[in-house]
């Protein structure tokens, strides 16, 4: 029977440990700065719109054609407020497709695209799957309030030169605590 | 003189919505009292598709079909494929690259067999205490890949040629100190079931397999290991860096669920080994996709197929390719598909409690059985 | 403090009357509290935090759970046998509830006491195993079925070792009233005379009970609950009502026929409070060592049960009671009672260890032994 006090013992020191779980909505786990939660278009702070100029090429490139986009001339390039000569006009992502592989990050020319690494893209269940499909202001939305930093290699540099509140709020939502 | 009693065998139907068949799998067992007379396995609850899905899809986009092909030991699964486009494509991997994807697919390796201690227990009847173990330590391996790859399970982290990107900082240390953790869960579990009485009680000499009808049957993985046949094609077809490693291959006695269970729980250890190793020898800064990678990766025509050890036996792809961006045929080799043939032999003769825990020794995934 | 002796109001029915209402109210608060802290205990085992949101530290989630149950929608399958299904809770919970009526809490504390006590309770307590049965085969469900039938097995094996080691303690004080037995060990308890007895006692009870490692008729990974996996609702709270009021019951009797009850080791007559905090301790002590055991070990399958039942704890116990006899007629010194019991247990368990290590080890020709067994099950 020696073999089932082992048992209990094992148990016993188990018990002397902390508890691995957390009390969830409260408590957040630190989310890592690669996360890849759901692709999100990214905001052009300098210029006013979005870095987008709905080329086509991550819908061509997704697995699972979750994305519809459609390219407009840009008015702003008219007025001279703008280089881009094309701009997004419209952009759908049914997240209840996407399989998150980030092949839509790689393949961009722009870097216009990002894999959302907050929380805010983690929770996002809803009662109807038709809530899922994220239209060009849904996508636009978090990076135009400044509240995502995405990861360096996913897109270049220059993506990330966001006023320093944002990024502090963004880093508090992350769960990474002030910079 | 007793009366003759004419007792009839009933069927029973155990899942697909069972509590312990590990997915949706359904076995119709035809029982006489506690006895099994009979056992019908029904697969196909989970069939996706997968590998019709494969031959619509370029080769960067197959990698992420693949995680899902097999949900519990990702990294071999993406493992393989690439290096089934990397030997119809005559690409040579960076070495650092191949030492990341032998950390990887190790480390995936210790997560599924987790897993498995985990459900194996409460097969057996443990109220969810090895379930935490296993979940616990699981849970550790998935918050290093996830901050290594972006994900915790669909990881798309291999391409073909190397990786997708580089190793996040801090690397080595945060992967030998969670080799420490690991260690100490591998001993929680031993020190929970492996010499208790009543879990020797519950799974030595249940469902056993001889050698012969294993090879018979060509199980591969921990099963076929577990009757004493010592086959690893990390071992005896070396492929990736796998030959520089010093390692062992278990191997059992019987051939029973104990022995499979010791084998798993063997394979952990010498996995922490070969990952220690590969840590040392990594080279510490180089590529980790070969110099000339095309944009658009189009393969020329030919056929290959490539196995590698996964957690569960031989996991191999098959590609056809008649040049173009995506393979004309992919068929996956499911090891688990293999090893479920051998559940209906096992399991007659054996007591209903025991069919449940032979059907969790040899640690099932529905979805790359179906696919 | 309840006064026991004598009837409340001089009426007989009423007081009847409100002593059971008395034990229902206590049982529902025990179970209550019982699920709560099994949940809390195991959660702490498996480094989880358990229920942390009902109430504060989550105390009141087995009110929340029992409301839930009280309002959901009771349930019978239509094929289901419908008298036989919808008495089997009650048949399951009213002997346990009647074992109440018999269990001393402290000298003055206890429904009633009853001379007989010990025999009325292992007589009652038993009745149980109708109510499984029922339920089994009143579902018309396959594994309910199997569950009914493995209860059945079950319960009736492990009644007799139970029955066996109550016997020996009761040899020891010579009394079946459970009060005069727990008043004999107001120097040493019965455990010391008896370890056998309370090891055995502690594992049929576990049987008896259908709890880890003895819950093969409820088991959830085989049989999906047994017994009970038609029922939801009330009637489903009926089984879990039973389970952890039995789980009190027999915890309280171990602990007045072995540890010395609200005595111990308090010399013969401590005051009233501190025998309630006595008894309470011993009871929990019981409750947690199970809870424990409930978190740490698999389950055994129905043949090696009954084969542990009737070669191991059954031999072990006839023989223990045999010794107390020689000791008790012939008049030989207390400490010989300790001597053949201890060596009994320890002889027990070395030989169960070394047959289970000795059959692992063993090669065997599997598939001739699934064939030997399938023939034998035919009757050839």
């Amino acid at each position: 029977m020696l073999g089932v006090l082992r048992s209990m013992l094992t148990t016993l020191s188990t018990t002397m440990r902390r508890p691995v779980t957390r009390q969830y909505p409260e408590s957040h786990r630190p989310i890592p700065e690669r996360e890849r939660a759901f692709p999100l278009l990214l905001w052009d702070h300098g210029v006013d719109e979005p870095y987008c100029t709905g080329c086509q090429a991550c819908e061509r490139a997704c697995p699972c054609k979750c994305m519809t986009v459609t390219m407009k001339d840009n008015p702003r390039q008219a007025e001279g407020t703008s280089k881009r000569r094309k701009i997004v006009d419209t952009f759908w992502i049914d997240y209840g497709r996407c399989m998150r592989c980030n092949i839509c990050v790689e393949v961009c020319n722009f870097d216009a695209i990002a894999m959302n690494n907050t929380w805010t893209g983690i929770e996002l269940s809803a009662y109807d799957r038709h809530d899922l499909v994220m239209d060009l202001d849904e996508l636009l939305a978090l990076s135009r309030a400044g509240g995502i930093v995405p990861w360096a290699e996913y897109v270049g540099e220059e993506n990330q030169k966001l006023p320093p509140r944002a990024v502090q709020a963004a880093r508090t939502l992350a769960g990474r605590g002030p910079a | 003189m007793v009366a003759d009693f004419d007792t009839i065998d009933i069927n029973i139907n155990v899942g697909p919505q069972h509590p312990s068949t590990h997915g949706v799998f359904r076995m119709v067992l035809t029982v006489d009292g506690e006895l099994v007379r009979d056992l019908d396995a029904v697969v196909g609850y989970l069939h996706r598709g997968a590998e019709k899905l494969l031959e619509n899809q370029d080769y960067r986009q197959g990698i992420g079909i693949q995680d899902r092909t097999e949900y519990l030991a990702q990294f071999p699964a993406e493992q393989s494929y690439v290096m089934a486009a990397e030997k119809l494509g005559g690409f040579v991997v960076p070495e650092r690259a191949e030492y990341v994807r032998v950390i990887c697919v190790e480390l995936n390796r210790i997560a599924s067999h987790f897993m498995f201690m985990g459900a194996y227990g409460t097969d057996v009847g443990v109220f969810g205490t090895s379930f935490i173990y296993g979940f616990r330590e699981r849970e550790r391996v998935y918050r290093f890949f996830e901050e290594l790859t972006g994900e915790r399970m669909m990881y798309s982290y291999f391409r073909v040629g190397g990786l997708a990107w580089e190793v996040m900082d801090g690397f080595e240390e945060k992967a030998r100190a969670l080799l420490q953790e690991l260690k100490r869960g591998i001993n929680d579990i031993n020190g929970l079931l492996t010499r208790n009485e009543i879990f020797i009680a519950r799974t030595r000499h249940v469902g056993e397999i001889s050698a012969e009808r294993a090879i018979e049957y060509g199980l591969s993985g921990p099963v076929l290991r577990s009757t004493g046949v010592r086959w690893d094609v990390r071992k005896d077809e070396p492929y990736s860096v796998y030959d520089r490693f010093d390692f062992d291959v278990p191997v059992g006695e019987f051939g029973d669920c104990y022995d499979r269970y010791m084998v798993r729980l063997e394979e952990m250890r010498q996995a922490v080994r070969i990952v220690e190793q590969a840590l040392d020898q990594m080279p510490k800064s180089g590529p980790i996709m070969p110099e000339k990678m095309p944009r658009m990766l189009r393969l020329p025509a030919g056929e290959v197929y490539v196995p590698v050890e996964s957690a569960r036996g031989e996991y191999g792809v098959y590609l056809v390719s008649r040049g173009g961006n995506h393979p004309w045929r992919c068929r996956v080799k499911s090891p688990c598909f293999t090893n479920l043939q051998a559940l209906r032999e096992m399991t007659v003769g054996e007591y209903v409690a025991d069919s449940v825990v032979i059907l969790g020794s040899i640690d099932l995934v529905l979805s790359e059985v179906d696919r | 403090m309840m006064p026991v002796l004598g009837y409340w109001f001089g009426i007989a029915w009423l007081d009847a009357i409100l002593r059971l209402a008395v034990i229902a109210g206590v049982m529902t608060v025990v179970v209550i509290f019982l699920t709560y802290a099994e949940r809390k205990v195991i959660a702490r085992v498996q480094q989880r935090l358990g229920p942390t949101r009902t109430g504060p530290a989550g105390l009141l989630q087995g009110v929340a759970d029992a409301l839930k149950l009280v309002l959901k929608e009771d349930l019978r399958p239509t094929t289901a046998d419908r008298w036989v299904f919808e008495l089997a809770p009650f048949m399951v919970f009213v002997p346990v509830f009647l074992t109440f009526v018999a269990v001393p809490f402290t000298r003055d504390l206890g429904v009633r006491f009853l001379s007989l006590g010990l025999f009325y309770i292992v007589a009652v307590s038993s009745l149980n195993i109708v109510g499984f049965i029922m339920a089994g085969w009143g579902s018309d469900n396959k594994y309910a079925l199997l569950g009914g039938v493995r209860a059945a097995a079950q319960m009736i094996s492990y009644e007799v070792p139970l029955v066996l080691t109550v016997l020996g303690v009761a040899m020891v004080a010579s009394s079946l009233d459970i009060r005069v037995i727990t008043e004999r060990q107001d120097v040493v308890p019965y455990i010391v005379w008896q370890p056998l007895a309370f090891v055995v006692f502690i594992i049929a009870g576990l049987a008896e009970m259908n709890r880890t490692p003895f819950d093969i008729p409820v088991a959830e990974s085989e049989v999906v609950g047994g017994p009970t996996v038609e029922y939801s609702g009330i009637r489903w709270s009926f089984f879990q009502l039973a389970e952890y009021s039995s789980l009190f019951v027999l915890s309280a009797l171990g602990a007045d026929l072995f540890l010395g009850g609200y005595i111990w080791p308090f010399g013969s007559n401590p005051p009233g409070w501190l025998q309630l905090i006595l008894i309470l301790v011993k009871t929990s002590f019981m409750i947690l060592m199970i809870f424990w055991v409930r978190a740490t070990f698999p389950r055994l399958r129905i043949d090696q049960l009954m084969s542990y039942c009737w070669k191991v704890l059954i031999p072990v116990t006839v023989a223990q009671l045999f010794f107390n006899g020689l000791v008790l007629v012939y008049r030989w010194p207390d400490i010989l009672l300790l001597v053949f019991s201890g060596a009994l247990l320890v002889g027990a368990t070395a030989a169960t260890a070394v047959a289970v290590r000795r059959a692992a080890r063993r090669p065997r020709d599997a598939q001739a032994v699934r064939d030997r067994r399938l023939q034998y099950a035919r009757g050839a």
